[in-house]
């Protein structure tokens, strides 16, 4: 893992952004590297959510800045940060409940013009969720919850995306599922998709990122290797489940 | 095990015999046979009215799909929209009569006027609908909802008092140009052409919006920000123009129904948008609010209702009970079937 000399794909410079009246966060730096997996750890209401709000324009910070590809992009508003290469599937996946699955694909790829290259990429999703493909007249609202976060993943990479934010991709999904979606998650990287990936599964993040930063309450508290924060006795504490 | 959610709810809904299902049930049941007995005993009436209770349906239908179009993205009920449809009528009038002349005997040459009016005033409407939108509701987004509601009312108020300052508060009236000779005849009743204008100029602009619901860009961008505002962002949607856009969309159709309304009743009255926009409302919320072929169905439905109500003969309420009618639907509806004719329940309550 050496990060040094390159410089990051994504990076947040003293980042202050306030959710209505709370100061959610208290200045975040953080960098992803091109080709990485950089995961962000912590508890509820620590701003894991928030820092991916911040990003993709929907929650613009008060203070601080967001380069993306050295490009200035915080306070591009939210309808054009996709167009600059980052795609997210947020939490709680928030699929178009009432359009069918491929529609839900099509909308992905609402900004490009390139129906081939939209063809080819929406091949490229049914060949890594090949259930979706069974199920691509069904309306989106009526599927279980892992085709669900399938298709919210799908419906992300149908934007061609450089960055890809996913904010906890796999909660509420069985066993199963949660391993699937990590083995998608590590394929899609080595495609050449940097990710950022927001989890709650501690353990899971860890094993699939190269990176992770831990916030605390609007702050980062620690930011390592993954390797490294995996026998971090801190992290092993509060969110690994160690005693 | 997920494949179709809507199965299992219409089974429930069918299996649960309620004594309120029964008696609604029971309802319908004398309804039909009030609206037989009438048929067989009148039939030519019958038929009549049942041909105004379509035609007038369709100027409901107009006036609901703007209700149901807004509600539908931003979950507001625009009460100025009836109020957008009145201006339209006077636009429709204005157009018509000083720019283009229109008058009474002008024989083929109201074609071509009546489109043209009609195009004018679908548009002046989308931009003062889409106006209000930028001014009275835009800065609201995100508030709470009450704000945008009670703007939507003072928003009645302003544009009743414009059509009030511009016109006076007596009726103007609109030439009497769309002929009534008969088109065809069923059971001795004559169709005539007036209700079929009405009806013509109706139809393709329904499927020119569903194929722009349906088909078009702008319209996967409006029924992705009607079911999801954030996500839509994600998705690279401009969410303020496509809300703007629907407006645009809603108020077109207003001023279509004002031009309708406009040459088929004759009188076009400051006040009259509030009315008729109450009962469109409830002609939307009847066929589902949100959902577009609901809208229309409902529109039908109340058309047929007032025209029933007030053209039958044998033992009908009469005119001065049909605003009594209408809206007692609108709370049956509300009290026991919320989601509407053809409204679904979605499993992300989207």
């Amino acid at each position: 893992m050496s990060t040094n000399g390159r410089t990051p794909i994504l990076q947040l410079t003293d980042v202050h952004t306030y959710y209505g009246a709370i100061h959610a966060l208290k200045g975040i730096s953080l960098e992803v590297y091109e080709g990485e997996i950089v995961t962000l750890l912590g508890a509820n209401g620590a701003g894991k959510s928030t820092t991916l709000r911040s990003i993709n324009g929907l929650n613009r910070p008060r203070q601080g800045s967001i380069r993306f590809e050295g490009r200035d992009i915080t306070t591009v508003a939210a309808h054009q940060i996709v167009k600059r290469g980052i795609a997210q599937s947020p939490e709680g996946r928030r699929l178009f409940p009432r359009m069918t699955v491929v529609e839900n694909l099509e909308m992905g790829a609402f900004q490009r013009n390139d129906r081939p290259g939209i063809r080819e990429d929406m091949d490229r999703v049914f060949e890594l969720f090949p259930r979706l493909q069974e199920r691509r007249d069904q309306k989106a609202g009526t599927m279980s919850g892992g085709e669900q976060q399938m298709c919210a993943i799908g419906r992300a990479l149908m934007a061609r995306p450089k960055l890809l934010l996913l904010d906890e991709p796999s909660l509420g999904l069985a066993p199963i599922f949660v391993e699937r979606i990590f083995e998608i998650i590590h394929q899609i990287n080595e495609q050449g998709t940097s990710i950022l990936l927001v989890e709650q599964n501690a353990l899971m993040a860890l094993d699939a990122a190269h990176r992770g930063y831990v916030l605390e309450t609007g702050h980062i508290v620690l930011a390592d290797d993954a390797k490294a924060l995996k026998t971090n006795e801190q992290v092993r504490k509060t969110y690994l489940g160690e005693t | 095990m997920a494949a179709d959610a809507s199965a299992p709810t219409l089974a429930t809904r069918l299996r649960r015999p309620s004594a309120v299902g029964a008696l609604g049930g029971l309802f319908v049941l004398a309804l039909l046979a009030w609206l037989a007995v009438n048929a067989e005993r009148t039939p030519a009436d019958f038929l009549e009215v049942f041909l105004i209770g379509i035609t007038t349906g369709c100027v409901y239908a107009l006036v609901a799909l703007g209700y149901t179009l807004v509600y539908g993205i931003l979950e507001l009920i625009n009460f100025a929209h009836g109020d957008v449809f009145m201006l339209g009528g006077m636009f429709s009038i204005t157009y018509a009569t000083h720019f283009f002349g229109l008058h009474t005997g002008q024989g083929v040459l109201i074609i071509p006027i009546v489109f043209a009016t009609l195009l004018l005033a679908m548009i002046s409407c989308g931009l003062i609908n889409a106006a209000i939108e930028f001014v009275a509701y835009r800065p609201l987004r995100g508030k709470p909802r009450l704000a945008p509601l009670i703007t939507a009312i003072g928003m009645s108020f302003v544009i009743q008092d414009v059509g009030l300052i511009w016109k006076g508060p007596n009726y103007i009236t609109a030439p009497d140009v769309f002929p009534r000779s008969k088109v065809f005849s069923i059971g001795g009743v004559d169709y005539t052409w007036n209700k079929l204008i009405v009806v013509v100029i109706t139809i393709p602009v329904l499927l020119g919006l569903l194929y722009l619901v349906q088909r078009t860009r702008q319209g996967k961008a409006m029924r992705a920000t009607a079911q999801d505002m954030d996500a839509s962002a994600m998705m690279g949607i401009n969410v303020n123009r496509t809300i703007s856009f629907t407006f645009l969309i809603a108020g077109g159709l207003a001023g279509a129904a004002g031009l309708l309304y406009s040459l088929y009743v004759t009188t076009v009255r400051y006040d009259q948008g509030f009315q008729l926009g109450l009962i469109a409302f409830t002609a939307a919320v009847l066929g589902g609010v949100g959902n577009l072929p609901g809208a229309v169905l409902g529109a039908i439905l109340i058309g047929l209702i007032q025209a029933f109500n007030e053209g039958l003969n044998w033992h009908a309420p009469g005119s001065d009970w049909t605003q009594s009618i209408v809206f007692s639907i609108l709370i049956l509806i509300l009290v026991f079937r919320p989601e509407g004719l053809l409204g679904e329940r979605t499993p992300e309550g989207g």
